[in-house]
């Protein structure tokens, strides 16, 4: 039974994917065959955009044996013969070393944040069930890329994350094995804070072979979301930000005195809902946006937004179209 | 500024303890309602502007509170009721007599609205145009004066007391209201008296002469325009004495209006119509009628006046301005068959004058036989002729020729010669339309009266008719045998016999058919009621009244059928007592609306210095002061300016 079958076996699809679409999505219908058929179309879409490229031939940083020329360098004694570059010596009288862009497959992994404000649903914010968009949506999203690399012969890995790591796939190549991830990601609840360096810290260290690191996340993180990117920098991996959003968080439909208190770490605050208020946080929430964007632009870390309201594939068309993700 | 209502040392305290209530109500925690949020950050965000502002925020909260203790303060203040010094000193003490004698029911006004009603508009008039430090006391004024508010400024209360104000049925007793009136604004600060009333007021003269107004004000509010009114001014009807099945009736009818009326009266008995009679009466003309001889009637007479109506098929008639002396009622005197025994030996002059009532039982007896009769029948008159026997309790007696063994005493050592009736006691029932100065007597005997006893019939030397009761049980004893004189050859004789029987069972010869509205009445109570007796009006209003004498006092306003109710036991008949009442006073029923009202020879002046609309209490107006602030506070705290 292909992976198509076994999920068609699964509940019937709630899961329309058209803009502003905001149904509560339980991880039976997340991967319906709706969804299924989309992966599809999107895997067909990929290798449209990366035709004439072999399989398992992603370029590397290293430099090493491959055949295409990567950089010059001193020759030193021991070095092999074979790669002196005889014309710059003929030319310069220098030995210089010709270096190659070493070719491998790549390590994905997909990192879902999966803290409680991830399972907050800002619209039914009395409700104790965890369940929100932003969670479903990044599911969802981790599934496509999933799906898209495992199409490409890609070694894929799935992570879920707080404020450590929670659970992991562990890496895994073809497409037929997409349905682990699906059960993988059926399973993942929101629960505890968010702590994206701390569990960043925890996924380098137990993930040596360096890769495509995707973070899915609301990036509402107390201590901030820099340090947590800069993890994934500062060890060499290849940190792909995608900012799961949800409009209701930009603008909560509150009023009057409130006494608010975090989803995550319960700090409490006394405040005075008015229109100004709402504005000013409107106003703030934006802001925030903006720094997560201009840190990612600075930081040369491929960053794009995915708002809960957006249908998945367009997402992921976008960030074909954007490149980056898959080189 | 003054405070005429609560004073400042109980404001105070007042003050005090709501302002520690609102202070400390203040202090305490808002609890607010508990919201999730997913990055509380993004609000520490925000909130770090607004607490920037904090110290702005003390400041509007501290405001806040300062705005509610000066809304108490003012509440506070407005309850002391605070009026200028001049407004203190200014204020009137008024006095609203209103008239509700017979004539402010006629219907004269417009939409068929009564004086009475026009009357209570003028007096909501007053009432609004009420100074801040006015006081005013509505009273009504009819036969007594009834206060229907204390001297108040509450405009409420005045108003309600105008809304109660009833018109009854008897005439304004004018002096007694001015007097009320006197008293009550005595000491009093610009004291005024205002009359509101058709006019139909007399001069204010009583038993301390006229009505002397002093300083006090006197204002006059005429109400009225009608002037066409026909009216009973007599009704009375009364049972012949030796023929009580038949009855004569009197009335006078006049009429009071400017121009000749044809008029129609009516006479019901037992609510059929017994007469129907068409006059023509001219202006002023009073024209009494006599009706000899009636019967068919056995217990109620009305008499209706109206106009008649023109000829021709549905027309229908006009009435008069004043329906309430269109109509008079009258009650005969109840008759039922009195069983009567007599005992003696043999007298024909007593026989043939009891035979003269055909609404008696006689049954006559030797006195051997009384003993035994008494014992098997039962009785509601006994005469006992030339019999000395005890008055049995319960059988009223009669002692013709008494002898000892009776309710008295016998002086026999004083037998009287030749006695005549040398003093007599004219007003006692039983000698009610007899002569008997002159009466001729053989022999008698000298009857000694015991306590309460009364002596009715007296020669020079002792009592000869005494009359007397025993444990609530009468009697009458005569002290000579009626044989020995030409007592039974007078008119007397029968009348004598008849009137102390109906003495007895209380069928009394000066009984009245009617009483008059606005006098005390006095109507005999029902048998068996001692202390008080419940009585109903025509309107089927009950009230308490109390009895002495045997009989109830009542002061009567109201015209129509009243009823004693005699408490009620299982299987015994109803011993209520029915009367009637009426107006029947002409000068009440001259109802032309007097322009002007003169007391004391001062002309009552059109009412002044009430400014309808206007209120000058302090209080009102800080209330609203107070209303307009909680709303605006209002509207700013939850359009959320203000927090």
């Amino acid at each position: 039974m292909g992976f198509l079958d076994f999920l068609r076996s699964k509940a019937p699809a709630s899961m329309r994917g058209g803009r502003g679409a905001r149904a509560v999505v339980t991880d039976e219908d997340l991967f319906d065959d709706a969804f299924q058929r989309k992966l599809e179309y999107l895997a067909i879409v990929s290798r449209r955009v990366f035709a004439g490229r072999m399989r398992a031939e992603r370029r590397t940083k290293k430099t090493g044996s491959g055949i295409e020329f990567a950089d010059h360098r001193d020759y030193h004694p021991g070095d092999d013969f074979r790669y002196l570059d005889w014309n710059v010596y003929q030319r310069f009288g220098r030995l210089l070393l010709r270096l190659f862009e070493e070719e491998e497959d790549l390590s994905i992994y997909l990192v879902v944040d999966a803290s409680r404000s991830m399972g907050f649903d800002m619209k039914n914010h009395e409700s104790q069930v965890m369940r929100g968009p932003k969670l479903a949506q990044a599911k969802r999203l981790a599934a496509a890329l999933c799906y898209i690399g495992l199409s490409n012969l890609d070694r894929v890995s799935v992570v879920a994350l707080s404020n450590r790591v929670r659970d992991r796939m562990p890496t895994t190549r073809g497409k037929q094995r997409i349905h682990r991830v699906f059960e993988f990601l059926r399973g993942v609840d929101a629960e505890g804070a968010t702590g994206l360096e701390e569990g960043l810290k925890q996924f380098v260290a137990q993930n040596k072979r360096r890769g495509l690191a995707v973070l899915i996340s609301d990036l509402y993180d107390p201590k901030g979301f820099e340090q947590a990117i800069n993890v994934l920098r500062y060890n060499k991996f290849e940190p792909f930000v995608l900012h799961v959003t949800d409009p209701a968080d930009a603008q909560p439909e509150l009023n009057g005195d409130v006494r608010i208190y975090d989803v995550e770490t319960g700090e409490e605050r006394e405040v005075t809902i008015t229109k100004a208020v709402l504005e000013k946080y409107e106003k703030a929430y934006e802001e925030y946006l903006k720094e997560i964007e201009v840190f990612c632009t600075l930081k040369q870390v491929p960053y794009f937004r995915a708002p809960v309201d957006e249908a998945f594939d367009d997402l992921i068309l976008q960030v074909f179209r954007r490149g980056g993700f898959l080189r | 500024m003054h405070l005429v209502g609560i004073p400042l040392a109980q404001l105070l305290p007042i003050f005090g303890i709501a302002a520690a209530a609102i202070v400390g109500l203040y202090i305490l925690k808002l609890r607010r309602r508990p919201v999730a949020v997913p990055f509380e950050r993004l609000w520490e965000r925000v909130l770090k502007d607004k607490e920037a502002t904090s110290l702005f925020s003390r400041l509007k909260r501290l405001l806040s509170l300062l705005l509610q203790l000066l809304v108490l303060a003012a509440l506070v203040f407005a309850l002391g009721d605070p009026r200028t010094a001049v407004e203190v000193v200014k204020g009137r003490t008024l006095v609203v007599l209103v008239d509700t004698s017979a004539s402010m029911k006629a219907k004269d006004g417009s939409g068929g609205k009564t004086r009475l009603d026009d009357a209570r508009e003028e007096v909501k008039k007053l009432v609004k145009g009420l100074g801040a430090s006015d006081r005013m006391l509505v009273a009504s004024m009819d036969a007594v004066v009834t206060p229907m508010s204390p001297l108040t400024s509450e405009t409420g209360a005045l108003d309600d007391a105008a809304t109660r104000l009833e018109a009854s049925d008897c005439r304004a007793d004018f002096a007694r209201g001015l007097r009320y009136a006197l008293d009550t604004l005595r000491g009093t600060r610009e004291p005024e008296v205002v009359v509101v009333s058709d006019g139909g007021l007399g001069e204010p003269r009583d038993g301390l002469g006229s009505v002397k107004l002093g300083d006090v004000k006197l204002s006059y509010v005429p109400v009225g325009k009608g002037k066409r009114n026909l009216a009973i001014t007599q009704f009375a009807v009364r049972r012949y004495p030796l023929d009580k099945a038949r009855y004569e009736v009197m009335i006078e009818v006049q009429n009071l209006g400017e121009k000749d009326e044809d008029v129609e009266l009516s006479l019901f008995g037992d609510d059929v119509l017994v007469d129907l009679t068409k006059l023509h009466l001219k202006p002023g003309e009073r024209l009494p009628r006599f009706y000899p001889a009636l019967g068919g009637a056995s217990r109620t007479l009305e008499a209706r006046l109206g106009i008649a109506p023109p000829p021709g098929p549905n027309v229908k008639a006009e009435t008069d301005d004043l329906p309430a002396d269109d109509r008079a009622y009258a009650v005969l005197p109840e008759r039922r068959r009195t069983k009567v025994l007599t005992v003696t030996a043999g007298n024909t002059y007593l026989e043939a004058a009891l035979l003269l009532d055909e609404y008696l039982d006689v049954t006559t007896i030797t006195p051997d036989k009384l003993a035994a009769t008494l014992g098997a029948q039962k009785f509601d008159v006994a005469v006992l002729d030339g019999v000395g026997a005890a008055l049995k309790p319960g059988l009223p007696t009669l002692y013709l020729d008494a002898r000892d063994g009776g309710p008295f005493k016998i002086d026999a050592k004083k037998p009287l010669q030749e006695p005549t009736f040398d003093t007599l006691e004219r007003k006692h029932p039983i000698l009610r339309w007899t002569a008997l100065e002159n009466v001729g007597i053989a022999n008698g005997t000298k009857l000694v009266p015991g306590e309460g006893d009364k002596v009715v019939g007296a020669s020079n030397e002792g009592a000869l008719l005494i009359a007397g009761s025993r444990q609530g049980t009468k009697f009458v004893a005569l002290g000579f045998d009626v044989r020995q004189s030409d007592f039974p050859l007078r008119i007397a004789w029968p009348v004598f016999l008849l009137n102390t029987i109906n003495w007895f069972v209380e069928e009394d010869s000066e009984y009245l058919s009617s009483f008059k509205t606005g006098d005390v009445w006095h109507i005999p109570a029902p048998l068996g009621v001692t202390n008080e007796v419940m009585l109903v009006d025509p309107a089927g209003k009950e009230h308490r009244v109390p009895v002495q004498d045997g009989r109830a006092v009542f002061f009567g306003t109201k015209a129509g059928f009243h009823r004693l109710k005699k408490p009620q036991k299982p299987g015994e008949p109803s011993g209520d007592v029915l009367f009637a009442a009426n107006l029947v006073d002409p000068l009440e029923s001259a109802i032309a609306p007097k322009p002007d009202l003169m007391v004391d020879g001062k002309k009552g002046g059109e009412v002044a210095g009430f400014k309808v609309g206007v209120r000058r209490e302090l209080w009102i107006y800080i209330l609203l002061a107070v209303a307009v602030i909680s709303a605006i506070e209002w509207a700013t705290y939850h359009r959320r300016l203000t927090v």
